[in-house]
């Protein structure tokens, strides 16, 4: 009887415990929202209060444009051209503004509209998204499976001078700014060499579809950018993995499954590979982010039309619609990034979300 | 297991090429037979020599204990044993190993896979240090179920197997299959590990110092396991530990380990009774029991030797008394002293004479009335009905009400006197440290109230009080675990020690300081006290850091101070010596301790010695105190019975007795403190626990005569309890499955 009710008890508290569990990933998400909120908010308060107004300075860019053909610069047009860009009313009072803007997203995934395109900055970003991703995810699981295989290579031949010289490389390619790398990059694979493009997507002669000869141009046009954004994942990671993989290789558990007799297989990837990896996991799905900001300056570099490329031509043109989407566009990464990270740690981690349990009285 | 043929020996030839060896060979009681092993490393300084030609017989289903100080090369034997020793450690010599179906092989000269199979299958071993042996990302069954598939053995039988092991060790196999290895305390997590090295059906289980990170109450009832699984499974098993009481009442033989050879092995009994070697009497001398007379126990002078450049001759002779030339020039053989014992000394026939030691003397019970019975001493700390709690909910928990309220401490009521000594003694989070925190005012108590020479030392910290928080703060001290911690990597001794000085002296100037400073080191025994003085934390021992934290304490000249398992981090033989030195300090500054200590001989040294109290906790209760002589040999409590049977005693016919009562608890594991008994606290594992237990809580009450105070009914002759039927259930120690 008392060993059914214990049953009991226990479903009723693992129950419990499945609830609060939830809790907490409800709470990251709310933490997540209210965090897009305020960059929301800061975005755009900022776009209205920057110096020299950036509002203001649209309008007078569109009087200039309205002037420049000749056409008389109504009050009411450019405040009507400057809501139709940007999705807010100058004449209203900010927080109408705002709050239209924002409902606009929310109900419309309406961002405004671009000024140098004309066309909605969603459909924009839209478009441009996939490309980014594309480069973004292969130079990260480039770089990220290097880092954890060449990590855990220097650390089972430690001291020796494979390790020694790797650790040099590895420093170094850290130290340095992934800019450079892609400058160095186009510079030698594309001007000098030829081997490479030195810009766009893929090759505008091929027929767009699903045929071998354009999916091989979509590659040969990412290689390089994926290359200079495999930089960014690069370096510190594998340093940080022959750090974890050493300090577990020195581990009693590993000395004990060696004693074992388990194989070194299973010892590699079950052992060490796991255990190594996850004090970097968080920081590897918050490197997302990095890779993705980094692709402003990147496809700039390239020239490839991404939201990165957008956002670099944005700032150029002040075309301040196009500016803010994106920006909203590179939060939410991050912040998928960062909740990705949170919520799939607990799968890899069995301790993840069991602190206190050591502590003592 | 079958061996190609690879090692060259067979029985008659290796009885030829030993044959100059003292022991038999080809013996056919031993199961292993190391022949002058060597363990070296190479190292900056020179040759680390680890383990020095060492020659020793582990007979079939014997249990062997090894002790020695920390560094004295257990854990190398046993490594070495498996043929196990860590890069870039070379060992030479043999290890033979008898395989009762396959013949004597080499173990040192088995090839890798040879030795993938030996290991586990015909030697298992437990690690030290091995909370962490298991993987932290996999569940308890995986790393059964690898061990069994790597070794090709028929899964379901051995996970069979398993399974009667871990019910057999009284855990729930479900449970502990399926859970990870954080979600399994710490004896749990020890007693698995013990099923896991044992999945394969070994002949040899080695396990080094498997209990050391335990609770003497755990490590107590794992030893009694052993004890059965020995019996169960044919097993002969190499215990490694450097605390002889824990192995004396239980292994067959004992072998003292000295400077990286064994200096002396005999049975267990003989030994402990009469040992031969000096070191080893010396060793019997220093250490904290709880049957010795306390002026029997003495440290060993001097330091144990460097591997690198260990003393010519008998290793011994810097710090053995009887130390003559040929100690020095040459290196004694192991001398015939008895019916299968040796001992590697020359002069052992008169090593009784020059170390003295008493086994099991019933202590004089002092006439005069300990010093916390005078009453006459002004009260330091009281503490009144004292709560801690920690909350552990979380939003949710909250939300559905559900208690996850750690209650550390659960009402406490305690008084120290000026210059008392009282030890708190108990299971790891029994709230012993919470209680010590607290009552000098590190911790805020939920309810209750702390007071200092009356003044409630939280309203003073508030500012509320007439007394100055900062004096309060320099009266009561703390002396944490672990030294180096505690000290700044970054000054000097002298450094260390002057901050204090120059904080509640400003009187004395730098050189009075100084003065100051090198007079107390001298005094703790760090000579010369120029040189001590100048020197870094790290350059300094374990024992030496623990002795200028002791020190930085007393001179703030408290009134109080909190010692938290202050000795529980130094080798056994430099224990007593530390607690010398907290008593001797205790008169010259003039001080009182709340000692915190898991281990029960450390409690009663400190605490009979001084004349002062002990204090057993359980589940944040005080449940029983008392001047330490009557709660060491008239306990009343039954868990104070419990801790005591939980702590060895020395002698061999008390440790035999010991040895054969069963544990007087009812379940090994203790409650979930998130959610603690109902009634007495104590009712899940009490043996003498009956119903009105289960709904009412016993307050502190005393019987006739006694000083101590005991929580339980029994201790009131007219209480309902003795009418109450009691608690039948199916007790975990008898069933599990
Ligand atoms: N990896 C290593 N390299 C060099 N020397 C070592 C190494 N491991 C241990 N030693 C040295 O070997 C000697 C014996 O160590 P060992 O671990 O066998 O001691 P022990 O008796 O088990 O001590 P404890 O009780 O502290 O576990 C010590 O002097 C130690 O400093
Ligand atoms: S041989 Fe000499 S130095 Fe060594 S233990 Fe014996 S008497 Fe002491
Ligand atoms: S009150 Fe009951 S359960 Fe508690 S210690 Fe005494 S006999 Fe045991
Ligand atoms: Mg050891």
């Amino acid at each position: 009887m008392s060993e059914y009710l214990g049953r009991a008890r226990k479903g009723v508290a693992a129950a419990f415990g499945f609830l609060a569990g939830f809790d907490y990933y409800w709470r990251k998400i709310g933490h997540a929202f209210v965090t897009l909120i305020s960059v929301t908010t800061i975005t755009f308060v900022l776009f209205r209060l920057m110096p020299g107004n950036p509002a203001q300075a649209m309008r007078a860019q569109f009087e200039a444009q309205l002037e420049g053909s000749g056409q008389a610069a109504d009050p009411e047009i450019l405040d009507q051209m400057v809501q139709v860009h940007t999705g807010f009313d100058p004449s209203q009072p900010i927080y109408m503004q705002y709050f239209e803007y924002v409902r606009d997203i929310v109900l419309y995934q309406d961002f405004g509209q671009s000024i140098q395109y004309g066309d909605p900055v969603f459909d924009i970003l839209f478009r441009a998204m996939p490309w980014s991703v594309f480069i973004s995810v292969y130079g990260l699981a480039l770089g990220y499976s290097t880092n954890i295989l060449l990590g855990a290579a220097m650390a089972y031949k430690e001291g020796s001078r494979f390790d020694g010289t790797m650790t040099v490389v590895a420093t170094f390619l850290n130290s340095i700014p992934y800019y450079v790398g892609a400058l160095l990059f186009l510079a030698f694979f594309a001007h000098d060499l030829g081997w490479f493009p030195s810009g766009g997507r893929y090759d505008t002669s091929i027929e767009a579809g699903l045929n071998p000869a354009f999916m091989a141009s979509i590659v040969h046009h990412g290689a390089l950018p994926i290359m200079s954004s495999f930089i960014v994942g690069f370096g510190g990671g594998a340093l940080a993995m022959r750090g974890n993989s050493v300090r577990i290789l020195g581990a009693d558990y590993l000395r004990v499954a060696r004693l074992r007799g388990i194989g070194s297989v299973r010892i590699a990837t079950r052992y060490v590979a796991r255990n190594a990896i996850l004090p970097l996991y968080t920081q590897m799905m918050i490197g997302i982010a990095a890779v993705f900001s980094s692709s402003v300056v990147l496809e700039y570099i390239f020239t490839y039309p991404g939201v990165g490329w957008y956002t670099f031509d944005a700032i150029n043109m002040r075309d301040y619609p196009l500016l803010m989407g994106s920006f909203l566009f590179f939060t939410i990464v991050t912040l998928v990034g960062i909740l990705l990270a949170e919520f799939t740690y607990g799968i890899v981690d069995p301790r993840a979300g069991s602190g206190g349990e050591n502590e003592s009285y | 297991m079958q061996y190609p043929n690879t090692h060259p020996n067979d029985a008659t030839q290796m009885t030829q090429s030993l044959s100059n060896q003292e022991f038999q060979d080809g013996d056919p009681e031993s199961i292993l037979e190391v022949r002058d092993l060597d363990v070296i490393f190479d190292m900056d300084r020179g040759e680390s020599r680890v383990l020095d030609g060492v020659s020793f017989d582990v007979h079939r289903d014997e249990m062997l204990g090894i002790v020695g100080e920390s560094g004295s090369g257990k854990s190398m034997f046993a490594s070495a044993l498996l043929n196990a020793v860590v890069d870039p450690g070379r060992a030479g010599g043999e290890v033979i190993y008898d395989d009762p179906d396959a013949g004597p092989v080499d173990v040192l000269s088995l090839s890798e896979d040879q030795l993938e199979s030996f290991r586990w299958e015909e030697v298992a071993m437990v690690f030290q240090g091995a909370m962490s042996s298991f993987n932290p990302t996999m569940k308890i069954d995986e790393h059964f179920e690898e061990t069994i598939q790597a070794h090709g053995k028929p899964m379901d039988e051995r996970m069979a197997h398993a399974r009667d092991l871990l019910a057999d060790l009284y855990l729930d196999p479900d449970r502990v299959l399926g859970s990870y290895p954080h979600e399994l305390s710490g004896g749990m997590k020890q007693r698995a590990l013990i099923a896991l090295s044992l999945v394969l059906d070994p002949e040899v289980l080695v396990m080094d110092e498997p209990t050391a990170a335990l609770d003497l109450l755990m490590q107590r009832s794992i030893m009694n396991l052993l004890d059965t699984l020995q019996a169960e499974y044919d097993l002969t098993i190499v215990f490694i530990t450097h605390d002889l009481p824990l192995v004396a009442g239980l292994a067959d033989r004992l072998a003292v380990m000295y400077a990286f050879e064994f200096v002396e092995y005999g049975p267990s009994e003989a030994v402990i009774r009469d040992a031969a070697h000096p070191y080893t009497r010396a060793l019997l001398k220093s250490v904290p029991s709880v049957d010795a007379a306390l002026e029997d126990m003495n440290p060993i002078e001097g330091e144990s030797p460097d591997p690198v450049d260990t003393p010519a001759g008998c290793s011994y002779h810097p710090r053995c008394p009887l130390a003559d030339e040929q100690c020095v020039a040459e290196d004694p053989d192991y001398h015939d002293v008895g019916e299968g014992r040796g001992a590697a000394c020359f002069h052992w026939e008169r090593s009784s004479e020059a170390v003295d030691y008493e086994l099991g003397v019933d202590p004089v019970v002092p006439d005069e009335p300990s010093r916390a019975a005078h009453g006459d001493e002004e009260t330091v700390i009281s503490l009144e009905d004292l709560e801690v709690h920690f909350d552990q909910s979380g939003f949710i928990d909250r939300l559905f009400d559900q208690d996850a309220t750690v209650r550390a401490v659960d009402g406490v009521d305690l008084e120290i006197a000026e210059n008392e000594v009282v030890a708190l003694v108990g299971e790891s989070g029994c709230g012993k440290t919470t209680l010590g925190k607290t009552a000098i005012g590190l911790q805020e108590p939920t309810v209750g109230t702390v007071r200092y020479r009356g003044h409630d030392v939280w309203e003073a910290k508030r500012g509320e009080g007439e007394i100055d928080h900062d004096r309060i703060r320099r009266a009561l001290q703390i002396v944490h675990q672990d030294p180096g911690s505690s000290l700044n990597p970054t000054r000097t001794v002298r450094t260390s020690l002057a901050a204090p000085l120059k904080r509640w002296r400003p009187d004395l100037n730098s050189s009075d300081r100084e003065t100051v400073v090198h007079n107390l080191l001298e005094r703790v025994g760090m000579k010369p006290a120029e040189d001590y003085a100048l020197r870094f934390p790290h350059q300094l021992s374990g024992g030496e850091k623990q002795r200028v934290v002791l020190l930085r304490a007393l001179l703030m000249s408290p009134d109080l101070i909190l010692a938290d398992e202050a000795v529980s981090a130094l080798d056994v033989s430099l224990r007593v010596e530390m607690m010398e030195l907290m008593l001797s300090l205790q008169e010259l500054f003039d001080t009182s301790y709340l000692f915190i200590s898991h281990d029960f001989a450390n409690a009663r040294y400190l605490a009979e010695k001084s004349g002062g109290r002990i204090g057993i906790m359980y589940l944040g209760n005080l449940v029983e105190i008392g001047p330490a002589e009557e709660i060491i040999h008239d306990p009343k409590h039954p868990y104070t019975k419990v801790l005591r049977w939980a702590t060895p005693p020395l002698d061999p016919d008390a440790a035999r007795e010991a040895r054969e009562t069963e544990p007087p608890i009812r379940e090994i594991d203790i409650p979930d403190p998130t959610d603690p008994p109902s009634g007495c606290p104590f009712h899940t594992r009490c043996p003498e626990a009956r119903e009105v237990c289960r709904e009412r809580e016993p307050e502190l009450m005393g019987s006739e005569g006694e000083a101590s105070l005991a929580a339980c009914f029994r201790e009131d002759d007219d209480h309902a309890y003795w009418e109450s039927d009691p608690i039948v259930e199916e007790s975990t120690l008898e069933n599990t499955s």
